[in-house]
């Protein structure tokens, strides 16, 4: 299949989840929903249940305003909105991290803004590398596993859980290699963002068949010419209008931090443990460089200089999720980092809720006379 | 023309409680200053830290955050946000967080001044902002920086594979302290802090515990103040003295028929949040012309630590108010409304604290609905004074008035 067949293949998952949703509860499967930013989804792969991602939608918001203050990022905010809506019928249940304040509370309104899906707390811990960081995290995985079974009736087993370990390694490797590939590539910032945005809806053996492919076409493809080379961080760069003034400015996102998107592939799961629950607690214990994980070394600060050097970026945009004080704390160390480098940086503040794209387009025109 | 005759205040009584305990709060800059001065390392610490670790191993810390909301109620707040967000910090970022950034970087600040920190204490019980902040702290001064993470818990109880985690790293905290200080646990030593906290918690529960009567012998305001003690100083032992004189003062105020109210207690409140500190005057006069007592708020029960053994500390920190889930912080409300005989619930939505204000509307719904009371809420912040409208606050408390004179009037009819 040619490449912009399978983009469109992809682009039409990512901008349509309920179908993917519909597809897989038809094919008598159980669905499960996984908050922003990780959940244990190798986990929820190995009962037999679909896990997909949910990470809000552009639409106004109404129902969730009786329950969140203005001040809560509109990604949490939209996630209860679509709840409440009924977006997610024939879910059977939503994974909410505690890795921030936001996502704190959203654990706690949808038990009562969507009584009818489970809300399955996952409490991960912060100081995660000594022994009793990793004993923490495993009791949590279970308390998961435990409530998941109650909530869908699958049942959990160790071998399963190696193999989806294999799966989520696998398509990991394909999403770097993608993202590695897509820095030299002719690929629009579009078509990028769906390559990642589709992963959160489909099952990985699926996704990694396709990205494959994606992948060796990029391989012997036109390569980029466009003169001004950015490396993108923040939660989301989801909004397509937003995306479009990148690809309408010639500007190409050449790498990136964003924690829908690179974040997730960076850390594998290592295969070689007895027990693979204790694998999965390694894995997070290995996990470093985000703002929701605990860092005194900032060390995702010096991680992002060195990527956008590394893809001979000219510039790092920052997409800051409004009311996301996690990001909002790293942007200045970050700013800082940049500066003292001679990379340029721009700060564009995004929302679930805009609808007015024309101030992001002229920042993104003026940063990119800038470098 | 002749001279202006000022009225003078009458010296404070030196074996008050306000005096003692106003003097408690204010040595621990002093100590913290001297300390630094000798060279000691002095930490910044969050202020629900489990203090009995710095205590027990004679260490000098000085709380952020209180420093955060004594500058902002002397009106520094504004100055200092300006400043951090002049450095990139966006004005959605906690207040405190951006005032104590400012600090680090502007090194003075008249309304409250502290020793620069050699180390920093976070835990992240209270929310998780505290260790982006702290990091922040840590990075700028590269200094060491040592977290005792406390997961949000989902749950009603807290588990014992919590509790372990919580214990594992405190005993982690005490020795990696031991190492940098070259300050020594003592056993001993703690016991008796454990003793001292165990005394200033339990006074104080019992102190807040007075307004039970109507009228309620103090003015819900004065917990404001006094609570700087049960941040910066539960572990001393003066602490402990201080809020029995407290108690001792609140049984006399019932016993005389008097009170720190001043004025007839018409209605009595619950206020939610943290109090509104550049604007406490206009909040507490708000209430106090209309007759609106607030005799009870969640800090009645936030800073009383009370536990037997180590691992009733770790578990009574991994409790704390903003660490319950809502059907936990719901039913501490309830019972705290019913307890005091509250007619009304008053909710500040801070815009500082997102985990604070964030599920309270349905929690304050639920509240309501329990005990049969209005409840109203108004927009403000810790200590960012831009974020408050007195006209916002006047109409709500107003209309919060009505409402409970409405129920009153209601229940006469029956």
């Amino acid at each position: 299949m040619a490449v912009k067949e399978l983009f469109a293949q992809l682009h039409e998952i990512a901008e349509n989840p309920r179908a993917q949703l519909d597809k897989y509860l038809a094919q008598g499967k159980k669905v499960v929903a996984v908050a922003p930013i990780y959940t244990p989804e190798e986990i929820i792969h190995s009962m037999g249940i679909v896990p997909m991602g949910v990470w809000g939608a552009d639409l106004e918001l109404n129902e969730a305003k009786k329950y969140f203050p203005a001040f809560i990022s509109a990604i949490v905010q939209s996630i209860l909105e679509c709840g409440i809506r009924g977006d997610y019928k024939g879910v059977s249940a939503l994974v909410v991290p505690s890795l921030c304040d936001n996502l704190m509370v959203l654990g706690q309104n949808w038990k009562y803004a969507v009584p009818d899906i489970p809300y399955v707390p996952m409490s991960y811990p912060q100081n995660r590398k000594p022994a009793y960081g990793k004993k923490f995290c495993k009791a949590s995985y279970e308390r998961v596993i435990n409530d998941l079974t109650i909530a869908t009736g699958c049942k959990y087993s160790h071998p399963a859980l190696r193999e989806s370990i294999k799966i989520y390694n696998e398509h990991n490797a394909v999403m770097r290699e993608f993202a590695e590939l897509a820095s030299e590539a002719k690929i629009s910032a579009v078509e990028r963002h769906d390559v990642f945005k589709s992963a959160w809806f489909m099952l990985k053996e699926e996704h990694t068949a396709i990205v494959k492919q994606i992948n060796e076409e990029l391989k012997n493809g036109p390569k980029a010419d466009e003169t001004a080379r950015v490396y993108v961080s923040g939660v989301l760069a989801d909004a397509p209008q937003l995306l479009k003034v990148f690809d309408d400015n010639g500007v190409k996102i050449v790498f990136d931090d964003v924690a829908a998107e690179s974040r997730q592939y960076r850390t594998d799961c290592p295969e070689d443990f007895q027990d693979p629950i204790d694998g999965m607690a390694q894995k997070w214990a290995n996990m470093d460089n985000c703002s929701f994980l605990y860092d005194r070394d900032k060390k995702r600060v010096g991680m992002i200089v060195e990527q956008a050097k590394a893809h001979k970026a000219q510039g790092v945009i920052v997409l800051m999720t409004k009311f996301s004080d996690t990001e909002e704390f790293d942007f200045v160390p970050i700013k800082r980092a940049c500066e003292k480098e001679g990379i340029q940086i721009l700060n564009i503040e995004v929302d679930r809720q805009m609808v007015n794209y024309e101030q992001a387009s002229t920042m993104i025109q003026a940063f990119k006379e800038m470098i | 023309m002749g001279e202006e005759v000022k009225k003078s205040r009458p010296a404070p009584d030196p074996n008050s409680a306000k005096f003692k305990l106003g003097k408690i709060a204010a040595d621990a800059y002093t100590d913290a200053i001297a300390a630094k001065e000798r060279g000691e390392l002095v930490g910044w610490c969050a202020s629900n830290f489990p203090v009995e670790i710095p205590e027990t191993l004679g260490l000098y810390v000085c709380y952020p955050e209180n420093q955060a909301a004594g500058i902002a109620a002397r009106g520094g707040g504004v100055r200092l946000c300006n400043e951090a967000e002049s450095e990139g910090y966006s004005n959605d970022i906690c207040a405190y967080a951006r005032i104590s950034l400012a600090y680090l970087k502007v090194k003075d600040a008249p309304e409250q001044n502290m020793p620069q920190p050699d180390f920093v204490l976070c835990c992240n019980n209270i929310c998780n902002c505290m260790i982006k902040w702290y990091e922040n702290i840590a990075i700028e001064r590269n200094i060491p920086m040592y977290l005792i993470d406390i997961p949000y818990n989902p749950d009603y109880e807290v588990s014992d594979a919590e509790v372990e985690y919580v214990r594992e790293q405190f005993w982690d905290v005490i020795h990696s302290l031991e190492e940098y200080t070259g300050k020594k646990w003592s056993d001993e030593k703690f016991k008796e802090v454990m003793e001292y906290s165990g005394k200033a918690s339990r006074m104080w529960i019992e102190a807040t515990s007075q307004a039970k009567y109507i009228p309620s012998p103090f003015n819900g305001f004065d917990l404001l103040n006094h609570m700087a003690v049960m941040v910066t100083a539960r572990g001393k032992k003066e602490a402990g003295e201080a809020m029995e004189q407290l108690l001792k003062e609140y049984k006399e105020n019932h016993e005389n028929g008097t009170s720190t109210f001043r004025g007839e207690e018409k209605y009595r409140i619950m206020f939610e949040g943290i109090a509104c500190w550049p604007w406490l005057r206009v909040t507490s006069t708000g209430l106090k012309s209309r007759g609106i007592n607030m005799v009870t708020t969640i800090y009645a029960d936030a800073f009383g630590f009370i536990y037997d053994d180590f691992d009733g500390m770790c578990r009574a920190y991994a409790n704390v108010p903003n660490s319950m889930n809502l059907e936990q912080s719901r039913d501490k409300r309830i019972k705290l409304c019913k307890d005091n005989h509250v007619e009304g619930l008053l909710v500040h939505t801070n815009r500082s604290c997102k985990l604070w204000s964030g599920f309270m509307p349905e929690m304050s719904r639920q509240i309501g609905e329990a005990c049969g009371i209005p409840v109203v809420s108004f927009d403000g912040d810790q200590a960012d004074a831009r974020n408050f409208s007195e006209a916002q606050y006047d109409t709500r408390v107003q209309g919060l008035m009505e409402l409970m004179e409405a129920n009153k009037a209601g229940k006469e009819d029956k």
